[in-house]
């Protein structure tokens, strides 16, 4: 009965990934309908850009999977809410300092680099810094610093769409709230699933093969917004 | 059980060896056999084909719907909004705006000599019949005039283009309404 229910566990979690995986065509940068609502919105429209934020970060798969590494290991609440309270600042900063500066990076490097940052966390899962290193970089340091290229991610994405300059500020803030209000919704399903998947010892046999799932899902996207990179600029 | 754990705990060389491997190894047939033929059409191993993955990549740019918005020059100063917005060959599509009732918006759209049938038309807010009212209703390259909204609700046009090319609306608008946009 037991070795059932961690077969029909093992098989949800795999149909969760086929799932992410098949939107990824879409996912990158927004799609079309708010595509040609940012492009023709004048003024401010804080409604729009609460919701553009938050499907953002819902259909933000990349973002998704790393968060998935920050928590994966995380057992406690304040635990988990001052690591993400740390991504949050993190990608709030650069996210204002980009749009307000007009700072534009190109986004198949910075998706790129959001790549790199689910392989670190991956690597960092399996103790591969104290192991290979002998050395654990500190790990809120680093959730900082991700976060920060997180959010030059998102600011990039906002950019492409010029913007209108008067009360700027106002859309990036509905923007920004969305995005932490996306990200809360889609961390208490993770939370939820891993929770649940925690009371089987699945999660620790598994929880080699999870993170190297999760450094190869960073690998892919690091390859796919490289070679984006080089065929497109 | 270990219930409660704080620090991840740390794998033998040899896990963390047989792990990266894995992980490169598999992102790198994700991307040679899925990711490249689907998002670039690069397809060294033919998996791609076979899974026909390949037509995702094909460029889709001239037939999806486009919209633009003017920059502010002289020529549209006095106007409120300037869009301008793409039809591909023998395609169809609607712009709306949001406007109350008894206020005014004042338009004029020209699709530089393309003969288009457009219907401009208002659809009264909350109704779900599908009832429209038609105030113009004809197939010409401009139109230009002023709407007095006899309701509240989305009013604007659509265009049909049966020419066998793409045809490029500009669209002038200034008033009392806000933009709903392509539908």
């Amino acid at each position: 009965m037991h070795l059932i229910k961690q077969f029909s566990l093992n098989f949800l979690l795999i149909t969760l990934i086929v799932l992410l995986w098949q939107s990824t065509a879409a996912a990158h940068g927004v799609d079309a309908n708010t595509r040609q609502f940012l492009l023709a919105n004048q003024g401010v429209a804080i409604g729009p850009f609460l919701y553009i934020g938050a499907k953002h970060m819902v259909t933000g798969y990349d973002h998704l999977l790393f968060l998935l590494g920050v928590i994966f290991f995380l057992f406690n609440t304040r635990d988990i809410i001052r690591y993400v309270s740390l991504f949050t600042l993190g990608h709030s900063l650069t996210l204002f300092f980009g749009v307000l500066t007009n700072v534009s990076v190109n986004a198949y490097l910075i998706d790129a680099i959001i790549g790199l940052s689910i392989v670190y966390k991956g690597f960092d899962n399996l103790g591969g810094f104290q192991r290979v290193f002998s050395h654990q970089p500190n790990t809120q340091a680093a959730v900082l610093i991700f976060g920060l290229f997180h959010g030059l991610g998102l600011a990039t994405k906002l950019q492409e769409f010029g913007l209108p300059q008067e009360d700027l500020w106002k859309n990036l803030l509905a923007f920004n709230i969305g995005v932490e209000l996306g990200q809360f919704f889609a961390l208490l399903f993770i939370l939820l699933a891993l929770n649940i998947w925690r009371k089987f010892n699945s999660f620790y046999s598994f929880s080699v093969l999870t993170n190297t799932l999760l450094m190869s899902a960073g690998l892919i996207l690091f390859g796919y917004q490289m070679a984006g990179f080089i065929l497109m600029v | 059980m270990q219930m409660k754990k704080t620090n991840p705990p740390v794998q033998s060389l040899k896990v963390l060896i047989i792990s990266s491997i894995s992980a490169v190894l598999l992102a790198f047939f994700v991307l040679i056999a899925i990711v490249g033929p689907a998002e670039y059409a690069i397809d060294p191993t033919g998996i791609g084909k076979a899974l026909g993955l390949t037509v995702l990549a094909k460029p889709v740019e001239n037939i999806s719907k486009a919209v633009v918005t003017c920059p502010a020059g002289d020529l549209t100063s006095h106007w409120q909004d300037v869009v301008m917005i793409t039809l591909p060959a023998n395609s169809e599509l609607e712009y709306k705006f949001y406007i109350q009732e008894q206020e005014e918006m004042t338009y004029a759209w020209s699709s530089e000599g393309a003969a288009l049938y457009f219907d401009f038309h208002g659809e009264p807010a909350g109704n779900t019949t599908g009832y429209f009212k038609s105030y113009q209703e004809a197939t010409d390259s401009q139109a230009k005039g002023t709407l007095l909204a006899p309701f509240s609700g989305v009013h604007g046009w659509y265009w049909k283009n049966e020419n066998l090319k793409p045809v490029t609306v500009t669209l002038k608008t200034k008033g009392k309404y806000r933009i709903k946009g392509l539908i």
